[in-house]
């Protein structure tokens, strides 16, 4: 209906004749703007495992479809994936190729003591359904500035993203030099050796580098950590390529300082999300004088309940069965992002708060500490 | 689950017409329950982290802020939903920094003199133009605001009919020769959306004096800042909101909307209904026999809007390192705006771009020493979606460095500088918003879609439903947020005693 007003305007019926002659639009804009988010970023995916490959004793590798066998989302090599299990998540790298679109793998490794990569190797079998998040994360090749010339640093399961990254140059035929130095604890520990050696035999542009820190009499390569100097020998002159990390939380640190001494720039280093602390209370900012082992109270919908300072809100949240929205569990990602309405809340390093997040009180909860009895609005 | 929540009001949405729609309610009294798909508040509103940067996703110059004491400003919306304390403006000196490389480049500062002073200098000979044109807007611009509140068609000034509804390109003409004065004067039409053929000139006319007059500014912590402190004020007042949760449904009971259906099954009942959510998908939500046959006849005419293709980048060097002069750059291939318009439908290399620079007028989203940059061009997402889903991370990366091209002209140098950069395409805005073709400004605002002939703020045609946001008025910032406190007060003015 026009407005009372729109006759007084000159070159108003010009203006009606054109939407009197538009043509209807009679596309079903909602079917179309939910197919984008089904075939790009489905919220929640429930696949079928289809092979359990074991890698090494302790790792195994899952294969996942969807049930009717339709193509998944795209990813991005180095993305991953969050598996919901047991009333919590895990993130996991995608290890498969981004070129086959019909299954992704996961290649989990036991974490000692650790709760769902247990449960995953020991329980789950072809046929078993896992419910997943879409693939996320920014730890992939970046065409725009990372060059076509990389380096990637990995320590145990953490090849599994290098895996996807080299399928990826090889499947496309990308014109992109890769060269992996992984480190493993000992020459029977290593994932993917037969598949990486005989990659790296046949594409003279893929370049793997095994390096055993616990190495037995058979082993011939070379040994140890990955130093300064070990990188140096093996890759050459990092001349500003870019080196991705991914592997256990205490290879960071130690990659960092490592390629600082050999004068490579902090924004030529990518590292992938690795989840919370294991000790926060060794990052210099945990506040003095809190006992991490003593416990605090914690109020969320309704529910008060006792936690120790040094456990992620969002895993003491979870034992309680309150279940935030949740994906890298990292500090990264910011689904779990929770408002403290009370109280004092310690936020790791690996945050990546807002700005305006501490300004108005809120935490990401996979990352945060309760310092006092505190109140949530979950 | 199949529990039974009421409230007063529920708000589908938390955009910035949602959210002060939102506050507005409760802070009336009515209990309100607003209802966000997304984890955080804000909608387009927002920002998030890579690495060291904070990236503003959407606002590039906030118009209508206002210096203190003045009148019809943001700062007295922002009083009245008491959140002016709560949010620190950062003000900008200019309007923009408009390029075309070989043939022009000029700098207008945010005043009526300063910018036509810039404009003389760039393109001399055109003073009296100038003076003529700036008046001509002032007054279109002031009697269509007047118009829009409701003064009667008597009381206004017959510039605003004379001149009000004419195409932007007409207008230009009339007044200029000089091809380049006009391009540098119409550059603001990418806010909109729409060129210089199909823009209404009322349409420029407010935005340009929207910032000439009010002058340009950002909000430290970005718009994020802005939309959590709206949000903290709702909560204040005692609102209550569920984020990552999506309405699904629009109940209704002969023919009145009671309530919605949300994504885990829960059933709200509210007397009033409000939608920040798109028309499509708005209507799409109710039952089909709710929808009078008026309103999907006029949806059948109105066409879904534009979008963009966005690099949000951290650099590693300071502005002036840089080469950035100013908050906000355009720099386009020639001063062809229709074939530039034309290009939003193809993936030809991106011909105008918009730079914003974060840290001429610092919003704390970059580390010292270092910048943030919004690299932005406008897309219709038709070529996005038809792509298949093996082929676009690698169309988006080749269309990127079609953007990053342009830039070299104003940043030299611009991809040595990256430490950070993400890349949003038209299904990135679909995606987070929601919106069919991922659309940033609602329907297309040709001059179609003006408030003259489309009714959607006061005939949404479903009895106890309210519709605020870029789909139902104008799209961009001071107009949704000003949309949804008006739709919130007309609501509360229309309740029974
Ligand atoms: C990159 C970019 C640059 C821009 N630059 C500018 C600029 O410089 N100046 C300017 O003025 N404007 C600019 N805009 C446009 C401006 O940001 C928008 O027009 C404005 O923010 C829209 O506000 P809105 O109230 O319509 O809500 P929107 O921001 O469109 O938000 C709608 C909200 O509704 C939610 N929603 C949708 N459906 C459902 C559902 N079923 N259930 C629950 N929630 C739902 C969505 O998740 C979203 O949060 C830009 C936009 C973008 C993306």
């Amino acid at each position: 209906m026009k407005h009372a007003l729109a006759p007084l305007f000159d070159g108003h019926d010009a203006v009606q004749a054109e939407i009197d002659r538009r043509p209807a639009d009679t596309a079903d804009h909602t079917a179309a703007t939910r197919r984008i988010l089904d075939t790009y970023h489905p919220a929640r995916l429930s696949l079928t495992v289809t092979d359990v490959v074991t890698e090494t004793p302790s790792t195994a590798t899952f294969r996942l479809r969807r049930p009717d066998g339709t193509d998944l989302p795209p990813f991005l090599a180095g993305q991953y994936v969050t598996v919901f299990a047991d009333g919590t998540s895990r993130a996991y790298a995608i290890s498969s190729s981004p070129a086959r679109a019909d299954h992704w793998d996961l290649t989990v490794r036991r974490v000692p003591g650790g709760r769902i990569s247990n449960h995953l190797v020991d329980t789950v079998a072809p046929g078993h359904t896992l419910v997943t998040t879409g693939p996320m994360g920014t730890f992939h090749h970046n065409p725009l500035f990372h060059g076509d010339d990389v380096v990637f640093l990995a320590g145990g399961s953490g090849v599994a993203p290098a895996m996807s990254m080299i399928r990826d140059i090889l499947d496309h035929g990308l014109d992109r030099r890769f060269h992996l130095l992984y480190g493993s604890r000992s020459a029977d520990d290593v994932l993917f050796r037969d598949e990486l050696d005989a990659l790296a035999a046949k594409h003279p542009n893929i370049r793997v580098d095994h390096v055993i820190a616990d190495p037995g009499p058979q082993w011939a390569g070379p040994t140890g950590f990955l130093t300064a100097s070990l990188i140096e020998t093996l890759a050459g002159p990092l001349d500003g390529r870019m080196v991705y990390v991914c592997g256990p939380q205490a290879l960071y640190p130690y990659a960092l300082a490592q390629l600082a001494e050999l004068g490579h720039p902090p924004r030529r280093i990518r590292f992938e999300a690795n989840g919370a602390p294991a000790d926060p209370t060794a990052q210099p900012h945990w506040p003095a004088d809190t006992a991490p082992d003593t416990e605090v109270t914690v109020t969320a919908r309704g529910q008060s309940f006792r936690t120790r300072r040094d456990r992620p809100l969002l895993d003491a949240l979870e034992d309680q069965g309150i279940r935030p929205e949740a994906a890298c569990r990292s500090g990264e990602c910011s689904l779990c992002r929770v408002r403290v309405v009370k109280g004092t809340v310690h936020a790791a390093e690996e945050a990546r708060l807002r700005l305006s997040d501490e300004k108005f009180g809120y935490t990401h909860s996979c990352v945060a500490y309760p310092i006092t009895d505190v109140e949530l609005d979950v | 689950m199949r529990t039974m929540t009421d409230v007063d009001a529920v708000v589908i949405g938390a955009g910035n017409a949602g959210l002060t729609a939102a506050a507005t309610l409760q802070r009336a009294g009515l209990r309100t329950l607003l209802v966000e798909r997304h984890n955080v508040p804000g909608g387009c509103a927002t920002s998030f982290r890579r690495g060291r940067y904070e990236f503003e996703v959407a606002l590039h110059q906030l118009s209508g802020v206002g210096l203190e004491g003045q009148g019809f400003t943001l700062r007295g919306l922002f009083n009245k939903l008491g959140v002016s304390d709560r949010i620190d403006f950062v003000q900008e000196e200019d309007l923009y920094r408009a390029v075309v490389p070989g043939q022009h480049d000029v700098t207008l500062p945010a005043d009526w003199a300063g910018a036509a002073d810039a404009l003389e200098e760039a393109f001399p000979g055109n003073r009296d133009r100038i003076e003529r044109f700036f008046k001509l807007l002032r007054n279109v611009a002031f009697w269509q605001i007047a118009a829009m509140r409701g003064l009667p068609g008597d009381d206004i000034n017959p510039v605003l009919f004379r001149q009000g509804l004419r195409p932007l390109g007409d207008v230009l003409d009339e007044h200029f020769d000089d091809p380049g004065i006009k391009s540098v004067l119409a550059a603001y039409w990418v806010y909109l959306g729409q060129p210089p053929s199909r823009l209404a000139f009322q349409d420029l006319a407010v935005t340009l004096f929207a910032y000439l007059e009010f002058k340009p500014w950002h909000v430290r912590g970005g718009s994020q800042a802005m939309s959590t402190a709206i949000l903290d004020s709702f909560l204040d007042a005692g609102g209550e909101v569920r984020f990552n949760t999506a309405v699904t449904g629009i109940r209704t009971e002969r023919g009145r909307a009671v309530g919605v259906r949300l994504d885990d099954g829960e059933e709200v009942s509210a007397r009033e209904v409000v939608s920040n959510a798109s028309l499509p998908v708005t209507y799409g939500m109710l039952d089909a026999s709710a929808v009078p046959h008026r309103i999907r006849t006029d949806l059948a005419t109105r066409r879904v809007g534009v979008s963009g293709f966005i690099l949000h980048m951290g650099l590693d060097a300071t502005p002036a390192e840089l080469g950035f002069t100013t908050s906000t750059t355009f720099v386009n291939a020639d001063t062809d705006d229709e074939r530039t318009y034309a290009a939003y439908h193809t993936l030809e290399p991106a011909r105008g771009i918009c730079l914003s620079s974060y840290d001429v007028a610092p919003i704390g989203f970059a580390p010292s020493g270092t910048t943030h940059v919004g690299l932005m061009t406008l897309q219709y997402s038709d070529l996005w979606e038809k792509l298949s889903p093996a082929e676009y991370a690698k169309a988006k990366f080749a269309y990127a460095e079609t953007l990053l091209d342009r830039a070299e002209a104003v940043v030299p140098g611009i991809r040595d500088a990256i430490e950070e950069v993400d890349v949003a395409t038209p299904l990135t805005m679909a995606r987070y918003l929601g919106h069919p073709g991922g659309a940033i400004y609602g329907y297309d605002q040709d001059r179609t879609e003006n408030w003259l002939f489309r009714d959607s703020l006061r005939d949404p045609g479903v009895p106890g439903l309210h519709l605020a946001g870029s789909w139902a008025g104008f799209g961009g910032f001071q107009p949704t947020l000003e949309a949804g406190h008006r739709v919130a007060r007309n609501l509360l003015h229309a309740q029974p005693a």
